[in-house]
């Protein structure tokens, strides 16, 4: 895991609002295009875990994006570039934006957003709103690609089929990602309650928190102790 | 330290209650609670934990419980927590997604525990747990046997009064299992009362001082482990294996054609080292064989199923299905040929009745459970495994047992040549034995091959004719099952073979 995936979780929110509110200012269609470019390209530089899948993702979210505007400008009767232009920037704004918080998803553990939370000394709703809010997602993602693999592993052909066929499958996962959702949410509760987590009681953290989150081995720091 | 008076406890939907039940455990004894799949044991447990009545609210409870004294249902909720360390039977219900420090780390985090104290426990549980190997890895991407020694660290972390294990040999290989026994035999909780439950008391036995039966959601009287262990009729009366449970010799059918083959079968997935975590794997199956796999956690048992399954790239090997390469196969043509029951079968039930899961095993397709033939052949293969009133319920709905057995229905139904068991939860019980027997029983007469993969080698010994040891990547015994218990490639695993009817002498408490 390379220095920026371990930044603390709040530099990285802190950057990814900067760009955000960057790539919303920013009034020409050709910069914006350019700042998410260079978004998407940094994120590959850096190595992102499940860039790939994003990139599919923010593919369809661009080509929805610009075919609903080149359609709704083009009733209203305004120049097929104009419109063009106005898709692109909307889309570059949305690329930008999701790219960061991306980021943050892909290359923060919840462990690493408690220790933060804690290190600052954040009241433990907080810290529990925050963990929960960046971590339970990619758990999420997780589980809906586990579910495909059930339906393959019981026969039902999602790879092979058009696109309509697939949607339907995806569709379908529905009802097993809503039960794994309640019972990832039981867990975290259960983990919660037996854990002693209370919102009266400020939490410590046994990472070393600084620009960078860092996990010490605990048998170094042990030898090193007094 | 535990007590509970005639406790009653009864839920809306049915299913797992307590009758009645009494258990009192002193600090520093040891008891086991050992009863059949729904006699009530995790409802036992989770009173005794305070999670009844506290996160679990059931439609009716009566009776106390009390932890050192504490009235469970009306004290602060850190004075019953606080002194409770508890790991359940289903690990992934506790586990979200951390690393192992953070698992670990999570308790005294909470407590405010300074950083330098409470790396020094961290380090004291990972070394004291043997778990140095597994640092910096999400538990989530544990093998289920890791999970459960990295959820037993973090139940330990606050050392607490009472300690509560529910089933804590599910999932652990032999080696694990000793791990495992030699720390609930050591200093971490030479004084803290030690609550478990178990289907199979065997590999807890040297770790266990009392022992209370349950039957029908009612405990026996509590008894002592050496004076209860021999008496073979009261683990049968209890719905149980008796611990020296001798295996009967398996029947050693005339093996039919071959169904099925792997050659030279490589993963794409790579150790940290970058060797893959299959090197070479070939063995073959053939129609009416029953073969069982063993290998320790983390061996590549899960990994090669999935590459079976083409869940997983393969880096390079062939597959042969009915006598056809099976390489270009479609993970669903694959499935087709191959029925694939997980530990947990939840992970691939997704259709809103039982009867449609069972028609879409048959089919492959959505939607035809009320088409004539196959609904007719779905009530009779749900009322061969007693889940005939099940038919229109929800799977989700089913208690674990119960989807497991779906899973042999779905398995039965589909009537693919090859079915693969992974860690069946069915074999230590009677009333499961019996279903997981009928499953294999019908298997061998129509002609299909099951491969069972599990580290219950006392199963294994008495149900399949035929060994694979799985190690470094490779098969490294594939022959009789007697003889391979025996053989090099399970010697390298250091574990004790099975031998029933002699079982080790208990030790005295370390």
């Amino acid at each position: 895991m390379t220095a920026i995936h371990r930044a603390n979780f709040f530099l990285k929110i802190g950057v990814g609002l900067v760009l955000s509110t960057l790539a919303w200012l920013i009034p020409e269609w050709w910069a914006g295009a350019a700042l998410s470019a260079l978004v998407l390209i940094t994120l590959w530089l850096v190595g992102t875990p499940g860039l790939r899948g994003y990139l599919r993702g923010a593919a369809l979210l661009v080509l929805l994006v610009m075919a609903s505007w080149l359609v709704n400008l083009s009733i209203q009767g305004v120049p097929v570039s104009e419109a063009l232009t106005t898709g692109i920037k909307l889309a570059s704004r949305l690329v930008t934006t999701t790219a960061a918080f991306f980021f943050i998803m892909a290359t923060t553990s919840p462990g690493a957003i408690l220790a933060a939370c804690s290190a600052a000394r954040l009241p433990p709703i907080a810290t529990l709103t925050l963990s929960l809010l960046f971590g339970v997602i990619p758990m999420l993602q997780e589980d809906f690609a586990r579910i495909a693999d059930a339906q393959r592993a019981r026969g039902m052909e999602i790879d092979e089929v058009g696109f309509l066929q697939r949607l339907r499958f995806a569709l379908a996962r529905g009802v097993p990602l809503l039960v794994q959702a309640i019972r990832m949410a039981h867990a975290i509760s259960l983990t919660l309650e037996l854990g002693g987590f209370d919102l009266g009681r400020k939490r410590t953290t046994w990472r070393e928190v600084g620009l960078l989150v860092d996990s010490p081995s605990p048998r170094h720091v042990q030898e090193n102790d007094p | 330290m535990l007590t509970i008076e005639n406790a009653a406890v009864a839920y809306a939907r049915g299913g797992d209650a307590l009758e009645r039940a009494s258990l009192d455990v002193s600090s520093g004894t040891r008891h086991l609670v050992c009863g059949a799949a729904g006699s009530g044991k995790t409802t036992l447990l989770h009173l005794a934990t305070g999670i009844i009545p506290r996160l679990i609210t059931p439609e009716r409870i009566s009776g106390q419980v009390r932890i050192g004294g504490a009235a469970t249902a009306t004290a602060d909720a850190e004075a019953i927590f606080g002194r409770v360390g508890y790991v359940a039977q289903s690990v992934e219900d506790q586990l979200w997604d951390l690393s192992l420090e953070d698992l670990i780390a999570f308790p005294l985090e909470n407590r405010a525990v300074p950083p330098a104290r409470l790396r020094e426990r961290m380090g004291e549980l990972i070394d004291g747990l043997k778990l140095r190997p597994l640092s910096g890895r999400r538990v989530l991407t544990l093998s289920g046997g890791e999970r459960r020694m990295a959820a037993l660290a973090a139940a330990l972390a606050t050392r607490p009064d009472l300690v509560v294990l529910d089933e804590p040999t599910t999932g652990l290989d032999p080696e694990a299992r000793a791990r495992l026994v030699a720390v609930l035999n050591g200093p971490e909780l030479r004084n803290a009362a030690l609550l478990m439950s178990a289907q199979d008391p065997g590999s807890l036995r040297s770790c266990t001082d009392i022992v209370t039966l349950l039957s029908g959601g009612t405990t026996n009287a509590p008894e002592r482990a050496a004076t209860l262990w021999p008496e073979d009729d009261r683990w049968r009366a209890a719905g149980i294996l008796p611990p020296r449970h001798a295996p009967s010799p398996p029947p050693a059918p005339e093996p039919g054609a071959e169904v099925f083959g792997v050659a030279g079968l490589a993963s794409m997935l790579a150790r940290n080292d970058g060797q893959p975590v299959l090197r070479d794997v070939g063995f073959s199956l053939r129609a009416g064989e029953v073969v069982g796999l063993v290998g320790r956690n983390g061996a590549g048992k899960t990994t090669l199923i999935r590459t079976l399954l083409r869940l997983a790239q393969a880096r390079h090997g062939r597959i042969i299905l009915g006598g056809q390469d099976a390489g270009e196969w479609s993970p669903a043509r694959r499935a087709r040929s191959i029925a694939y029951l997980p530990q947990e079968m939840r992970r691939i039930l997704f259709n809103m009745s039982v009867a449609e899961e069972i028609a879409f095993a048959m089919t492959a397709k959505s939607g035809m459970a009320r088409d004539p033939d196959v609904a007719a052949r779905c009530s009779e293969v749900l009322a061969r495994y007693g889940l005939a009133d099940h038919a229109e319920t929800n799977p989700f709905a089913l208690s674990a047992r119960q989807q497991a057995v779906l899973g042999l229905v779905c398995a039965e139904a589909a009537g693919a040549p090859v079915a693969v068991l992974d860690e069946p939860l069915l074999g230590r019980d009677i009333a499961g034995r019996a279903h997981l027997e009928r499953f294999l029983r019908t298997a061998r007469e129509n002609e299909r091959a099951v491969l069972m993969v599990s580290h219950d080698l006392e199963m294994i010994d008495s149900l399949c004719p035929r060994l694979l040891v799985l190690d470094a990547g490779r098969i490294t015994f594939d022959g009789p099952t007697r003889d391979g218990w025996s053989s090099p490639g399970f010697g390298a695993l250091n574990w004790p073979a099975p031998a029933p009817g002699t079982p080790a002498p208990v030790p005295e408490r370390a």
